[in-house]
């Protein structure tokens, strides 16, 4: 009666929670307690859609204990057989007070026709009260046959009430206690003690022995035993287990505090086995922080930066081959080649023709990449969880760096790109080359013959025009000097505006990439992982 | 082979049929053993036989043809057989002893098989849980492993010799080599030998008196006899007796059908492994007239021996059958019959022979014959003692069955105590770290197993004559204190209502035996208490309240016991103990709880202990008294435990904590008979000790074999951990040969260095001898670019593996989950190491270029290199892998010859595998940390258990 449903919702939306956990639980939760919360919720879909009418009432207990005779005495009839032979009732037997709606229970509880009865007349022999009451005698579960035969823990399980038969010699057996009532701690609105066989007792051994059983009960988290001495020999007490088990009939309640009493236990398994801590704190989603971080350590893993620097170094190299000044480039040739002396000239061509385009993914660092970042999300989860989204995480990952530089591939710079206005420039370059030999060429005709020239090329000879020529000469080298230099500085500055325009866009296909190969399953998991706790937390409030 | 059969003896009380398959396991392991062994030859015949089937063939012809001589030549007269046995004592005496001990082990099992055999019939079995699919398993490594510890010299010795004794008698007869005729005859040979065996050789070989306790004596007497026989020849004693035997035999063999009855006496040697058949017949043949005397005794000596007697092999169903068949004929051709059935297991003869007969009918008549048959082997020991006091050194030690446990020598009884305190020594060491499946009941076992030791045998085994203790145990509320009181006529034990009433144990004696028991070392771990501590339920476990009563006879005490199935469970861990130090139990039950399964939990252990049993059914119901009864009888009778002593209490008013008088009065008697009779104290407490003992050839070994698992799990979880971690070592070599190495960043960097000039840079001629430090930043930046790289690949092998492992722990068990809770990722330090692991690499191969990649002449005349750039580009060319076409390969090639370059590159690449090995020990290491912490033995404590085991199998 502790739990009573003002201080919970209803049995519908915990069960619903549950439903959930099950459905959410394969792989993550242990599958003995997965298993048992799916007993649950068929059993409880099941007891719910049959007769609420009816109150199955179990009496379970040891052999030898009277079940079969409390059973005849509470029906009035002989129904179970009793003997002095132990075990005896090796089947269950039912007995009915108002038997429509009662078939499809009884064939739920698997009873066989055989051992079904009836009362049938609700006003016979005054048992109104008893009117849709289910009651069951099952065979024991501490004999040597019960060892092979687990009809009595099924029933126990299936039954909303059940009054555990003890007698004075077996009150206190381990089989009893440490089997089911221990287990069944929480279930004091549903579980009755008759204590049978009071007629061999005085009464003052009575007295202590109700008081020994009902503080053993407490030690073992039954908060408000209900103990009813009986004497099925001599009828004594029948009548107020009678009048206990009518209430309980009365009230058609059992069958749902029974429903709530194990879906209250199994939630405590529950939380014992996946502790809610801090578990409904971990995002369910993975927040820009993240993303960005994840991207970062992706860009190193392709080497985003090192490929913008490297771009703008070969860049500035190779463009002084275009637009640099001639000259210096032409007496640095003369300089003599280490490669060519090692024979290696070839060799020194394909230098020049490593840098060309290409941007891999290294996959060890993408594979750390992604597992820092699955690392950072999982903290405060369950080893499970955690496992899990380190799984969803790389659930891509062998993918992921081939992805990368197949993506990337498209953006990446042609280190070997020549532009249009080097080519340009280094036209302009050798139009000054050549107006420096063409000055050089008349500089020498006007100073070395001045009259043989035609009178035509007679401005050439003029040697008052052979300053104004120098001058000319001067400028030009100069000219090409301060453009070979102005170029490079414009091909540097380029470069480095290409490497950061290059550095986004690959910064935002590699998040691209992320986004949908790592982020996607991973907060795929993280929502399952929210969605779970969630239901975990509507079952047990 | 032999051992083999011990084992299953042991193990398996109760059934045949379940212990079929077992029996075919032990074969398995048995005949790699054999196999072993040089000397075998001739000994294999018989061993390998039954276990390998194709092996068998060959063999046979030899083995049987040996029997059927001796039978040939006993033939022609009974006499003959103590003829033959003086053919053995052509052979040195003095190597037989080593023989017998082996034989001893193995013996046993087969003799004692059939007597159980008979009980349960076939469709009995014992519902209950008789765990018949463990003892496949146990029985193997019993004896195997002790064989591989170092105990196997000893057996394989003995089995050699033993076989070559068969051999020389076998010459003569190699006719016989056809199945059929060799069961009769085997049969009949070895009644005769028996005969000789028992009365000269039986009795004095000590192994026998230890090896079996009560009912074990026929067993021991046989191997001995085969032994002897043939050793000395048993000449003096064996005639008379052999001439008995011999007539009885006969008719046994006759009743077959065998005609050889008279070789037998010859053929019995030739059987080495036989010996126990041996002796079982000779047993019974002797028997019989003395066997009338005390059939008595014998017939509880035989209870006993069926319950010891675990194995169901095939020998024993065997066995069984053909004792039943003989059993028709007379009692004492069954045991001839044992005595076949027992020859031809052990010769790996086929079982179907003998097996005509049907299982069910006999089982009667098979234990009685049994019993016959002990009681004959009884007697024939002690008949023979003085004859075989001559011939056998050891002879001594075996002593008449009965007078055994008084008469034990000094030094046997020393040697006995040592074993026992190695043993105790040996479990004492034992710890199980790990909560593996069943640790906590290895756990449990191995307290028992202390305690009993401790608290039981070894006192028992310093004083054998100590008044006996008799442990009253059951349920609660079956009245065990109210029959204490009852016994004592004094309330010395609380009673009442309440469950559980009784916690702590109260020990009941007569004033004389106060002394021994509030000072002995019996239950010496216990405090001894005047009354029950004020709260029974809590402070039960620590003490033992002693009182003394005129009432009880002498020489037996009562101890009242806590129960063993209430919800206070520390009571039942103190009735165990107390039953563990029992010498006889008395097992209380009631009306209304005789079918709990506690109970029946109770009373296997009895039987699987081998402890001597009575039972107490009380509360009974006048009126319902008989059906009750009879319907539990019915379920003990199934349980093979139908011939034991069994007492009714009737419910009726209990006055003042006692019953009344006159339902006391069978137990009464009971006890004052226990007391008076010295002799069959002795022999109870004997027969539990023994019992106990016994238990010790399972219980120890099945510690052990956890032990092992354990050391086995560890073994387990290592080679996840190196296996793991190998294969990312593996994985790390193939990236650093594939080139995928040279990807990202690395890839961009060379881009870099190449395209940006400086790699041209950094080679300049001599003559300019200009410094290549022109752009060191960008060699960093690509050094530290392949670093990097490099440490990625490792960590993330690291991580792979470190996760690999963890899931492997967690497939493996839910303990390896719990182990690995922490260890699903590289240590912290990790990274940092491997940077500087890495960094001191490139450092190392820098060196290397500089000192050993002296450049070829040729070219250092012309061209000087920027070493650091050199080794940049070395590494590239390294990780690059390929077949040395690229450009980085042409370079370093050309700057440094082919031969340097080879050089340097396996010493780069085996510092560098070294480097990452080391990093990789460090984390395994974390692994293999958690594991030593842990806390599992190591697997020499279990060879020290098996060795403790098998030693002091060896001092019984």
């Amino acid at each position: 009666m502790t739990t009573t449903t003002t201080t919970r919702p209803g049995l519908a939306p915990r069960l619903t929670a549950l439903s959930k956990v099950v459905e959410l639980g394969p792989g993550r939760l242990d599958n003995k307690l997965l298993n048992e919360a799916n007993a649950l919720l068929k059993r409880a879909g099941a007891r719910l859609k049959l007769s609420s009418e009816h109150t199955v009432v179990a009496l379970a207990g040891g052999t030898g204990s009277g079940k079969s005779s409390l059973f005849n005495a509470i029906s009035g009839l002989d129904l179970s057989p009793t003997g002095v032979r132990r075990p005896t009732t090796a089947r269950t037997h039912a007995c009915v007070w108002g038997l429509e709606g009662a078939g499809p229970l009884l064939d739920w509880l698997q009873i066989q026709e055989r051992h079904r009865f009836s009362r049938a007349s609700a006003l016979d022999k005054g048992d109104g009260q008893l009117h849709g009451l289910i009651l069951l005698d099952l065979p024991d579960h501490d004999s040597i046959r019960a060892l092979t035969d687990t009809e009595a823990d099924r029933l126990i399980g299936l039954a909303d009430l059940v009054v555990w038969v003890l007698d004075p010699q077996k009150y206190a057996d381990a089989s009893t206690h440490r089997r089911y009532v221990t287990e069944l701690a929480g279930h004091d609105a549903v579980t009755v003690f008759a204590l049978n066989q009071a007629d061999r007792l005085t009464t003052e051994e009575l007295a202590e022995l109700v008081i020994d059983l009902n503080d053993l009960l407490r030690r073992e988290g039954v908060e408000h035993p209900s103990v009813v001495p009986t004497s099925a020999a001599t009828g004594r007490g029948i009548e107020s287990l009678k009048s206990v088990i009518a209430t309980a009939v009365a009230r058609r309640r059992a069958a749902i505090q029974k429903l709530e009493a194990d879906l209250h236990r199994l939630e405590q398994k529950l939380s014992k086995a996946m502790p809610m801590g801090e578990a409904l704190s971990v995002p369910s989603t993975v927040d820009e922080a993240r993303r960005m971080g994840l991207t970062d350590a992706l860009c190193d893993a392709v080497g985003v930066p090192a490929v913008g620097e490297a771009m703008e170094n070969v860049y500035a190299e190779r463009s002084s081959r275009w637009v640099g000044w001639p000259y210096p480039r032409w007496i640095d040739k003369l300089r003599p080649d280490p490669l060519k002396s090692l024979r290696l000239d070839d060799v020194g061509q394909e230098i020049r023709g490593i840098a060309t385009t290409s941007v891999s993914a290294q996959s060890a660092e993408v594979a750390n990449a992604v597992q820092a970042m699955a690392d950072g999300l999982s903290m405060g989860m369950q080893p499970v969880w955690r496992a899990a989204v380190h799984q969803a995480a790389r659930s891509r990952a062998k993918q992921l760096p081939q992805a990368l530089t197949e993506d990337l591939a498209e953006v990446a710079p042609a280190l070997d790109r020549v532009p249009g206005w080097w080519r340009a420039l280094k036209v302009w370059q050798y139009f000054l080359v050549v107006a420096f030999v063409a000055g050089l060429a008349w500089l020498a005709v006007g100073l070395l013959m001045p009259g043989a020239l035609p009178s035509s090329l007679a401005l050439l000879g003029d040697t008052a025009t052979l300053p104004w020529v120098g001058l000319m000469m001067v400028s030009v080298l100069g000219l090409g000097a301060l453009s070979g230099i102005a170029s490079r500085n414009f091909v540097e500055l380029g470069a480095s505006r290409e490497r950061e325009r290059l550095e986004r866009e690959m910064r935002r296909r590699v998040a691209a990439v992320a986004a949908t190969m790592v982020v996607e399953p991973v907060e795929r998991e993280l929502g399952r992982h929210h969605a779970f706790y969630t239901a975990l937390r509507d079952l047990s409030v | 082979m032999n051992t083999a059969m011990d084992d299953g003896r042991q193990e398996s009380p109760g059934e045949q049929t379940l212990s079929f398959p077992p029996v075919t396991d032990d074969d398995l392991t048995g005949a790699p053993q054999t196999a072993g062994g040089a000397p075998r030859p001739p000994h294999d015949p018989a061993d390998p036989a039954p276990r390998h089937p194709p092996e068998p063939d060959p063999d046979r012809p030899e083995a049987r043809a040996p029997r059927p001589e001796p039978g040939l030549a006993g033939a022609g007269s009974r006499e003959a057989g103590p003829a033959s046995p003086s053919l053995f004592d052509s052979r040195a005496p003095f190597e037989e002893p080593p023989a017998r001990r082996p034989s001893l082990f193995e013996k046993p099992a087969v003799l004692r098989r059939p007597p159980e055999a008979g009980r349960p019939e076939p469709g009995h079995r014992p519902p209950p849980g008789f765990d018949e699919p463990e003892r496949p398993s146990e029985r193997p490594s019993l004896f195997v492993r002790p064989a591989a510890l170092g105990g196997p010299d000893a057996r394989t010795a003995p089995r050699a010799e033993a076989a070559a004794e068969p051999e020389p008698q076998n010459p003569p007869l190699s006719s016989d080599s056809s199945a059929t005729a060799r069961p009769t005859r085997p049969s009949t040979t070895p009644d005769t030998p028996e005969a000789a065996s028992t009365g000269t050789p039986a009795t004095p070989e000590e192994p026998d008196a230890e090896a079996s306790p009560g009912p074990a004596h026929s067993a021991v007497s046989e191997p001995e006899a085969a032994t002897e026989p043939e050793s000395e020849g048993a000449p003096e004693s064996e005639g008379a007796p052999e001439a008995e035997g011999a007539s009885e035999a006969d008719s046994a063999p006759e009743a077959e059908g065998a005609p050889e009855p008279a070789s037998a006496p010859v053929s019995e040697p030739a059987s080495v492994a036989v010996p126990e058949p041996v002796t079982e017949p000779a047993p019974g043949d002797v028997a019989e007239p003395g066997a009338a005397a005390e059939s008595e005794a014998v017939a509880e000596a035989a209870e006993v021996r069926a319950e010891a007697d675990t194995t169901a092999e095939i020998a024993a169903d065997e066995a069984d059958l053909d004792a039943e068949v003989r059993t028709d004929a007379g009692a004492e051709t069954d045991a001839g019959s044992d005595t076949d059935t027992g020859t031809e297991t052990d010769a790996g003869s086929d079982t179907e022979t003998d097996s005509d007969t049907d299982a069910g009918t006999d089982t009667e008549t098979d234990s009685d014959t049994d019993a016959e048959a002990e009681t004959a082997a009884e007697q024939a020991g002690t008949e023979v003692e003085k004859p075989g006091a001559e011939p056998g050194t050891e002879a001594e030690a075996e002593v008449g069955p009965g007078e055994r446990l008084e008469e034990l020598p000094a030094e046997a009884a020393e040697a006995l105590m040592e074993a026992i305190g190695t043993l105790r020594e040996a479990v004492a060491d034992l710890s199980f770290g790990l909560d593996l499946p069943g640790s906590e009941e290895a756990r449990q076992a191995r307290a028992d197993l202390l305690a009993q030791l401790e608290n039981y045998v070894l006192p028992r085994v310093r004083t054998r004559t100590a008044p006996a203790l008799i442990v009253i145990a059951g349920s609660t509320g079956a009245g065990k204190s109210t029959l204490v009181n009852s016994l004592a006529e004094k309330n010395v034990s609380r009673t009442g209502v309440r469950r559980p009433t009784t916690g702590t144990p109260v020990l009941v004696c007569h004033p004389d035996d106060h002394e021994w028991f509030a000072k002995g070392d019996l239950l010496s771990g216990l405090e001894r208490l005047d009354r029950p501590a004020p709260a029974p339920a809590t402070s039960g476990t620590g003490g033992l309240v002693i009182t003394a009563t005129e009432k009880l006879p002498q020489g037996v005490a009562l101890l009242d016991t806590p129960d063993i199935d209430s919800v206070v469970e520390e009571h039942h861990e103190v009735a165990h103990r107390m039953l563990d130090a029992a010498d006889l139990w008395i097992f209380v039950t009631t009306a209304a709880r005789y079918a709990d399964a506690p109970a029946w939990n109770l009373l296997r252990l009895a039987k699987e202990r081998g402890a001597r049993l009575a039972i107490v059914l009380s509360r009974v119901q006048q009126k319902s008294a008989d059906v009750v009864l009879k319907h539990f009888v019915r379920m003990l009778t199934e349980y093979g435990l139908g011939d034991i002593d069994r007492f009714v209490v009737h419910e009726s008013k209990v006055a003042d904590g006692r019953l009344p008088d006159d339902e006391m009065t069978d137990l009464r008697m009971w006890l004052a008979e226990l007391s008076v009779d010295e002799k069959r104290r002795a022999q109870a407490v004997r027969e539990t000790l023994n019992g106990v003992l016994n238990s010790f050839r399972t219980r120890v070994p099945a510690l052990a074999r956890h032990l092992e698992a354990h050391v086995a799990f560890r073994a387990e979880l290592r080679g996840d951990v190196e296996a793991a971690f190998l294969s990312a070592l593996s994985e790390i070599d193939k990236a650093s040969k594939n080139g995928s190495l040279l990807h990202g960043e690395v890839l961009a960097r060379w881009q870099d260095f190449a395209g940006s000039g400086d790699l041209v840079r950094s080679l300049q001629l001599r003559k300019r001898g200009r410094a290549a430090r022109q752009a060191p930043e960008r060699v960093l930046a690509f050094k530290a670019a392949i670093r990097t790289g490099l440490e990625s690949v490792i960590v993330a092998a690291a991580t792979r593996a470190c996760e690999e492992v963890v899931a492997r722990w967690r497939h493996r068990a839910e303990l390896g989950a719990k182990l690995g809770a922490d260890l699903d990722r590289p240590s912290d330090n990790l990274v940092r190491h491997t940077g500087r692991a890495i960094a001191s690499w490139q450092e190392h191969l820098g060196e290397l270029v500089r000192t050993e990649g002296v450049a070829k002449r040729s070219v250092s005349k012309l061209v000087s290199f920027d070493p650091e750039s050199l080794a940049l580009i070395f590494m590239v060319a390294m990780f690059s892998g390929g077949n040395g076409e690229g450009v980085p390969h042409r370079l370093v090639n050309a700057l440094l010859g082919a031969e340097s370059l080879r050089g340097i590159g396996a010493k780069a690449f085996s510092d560098l595998r070294a480097r990452i090995g080391m990093l990789f020990d460090e984390e395994a290491m974390r692994y293999v940390q958690v594991l030593d912490a842990a806390g599992i033995p190591d697997e020499s404590v279990a060879t020290r258990l098996y060795q403790a085991t098998y030693n002091l199998e060896v001092v019984r």
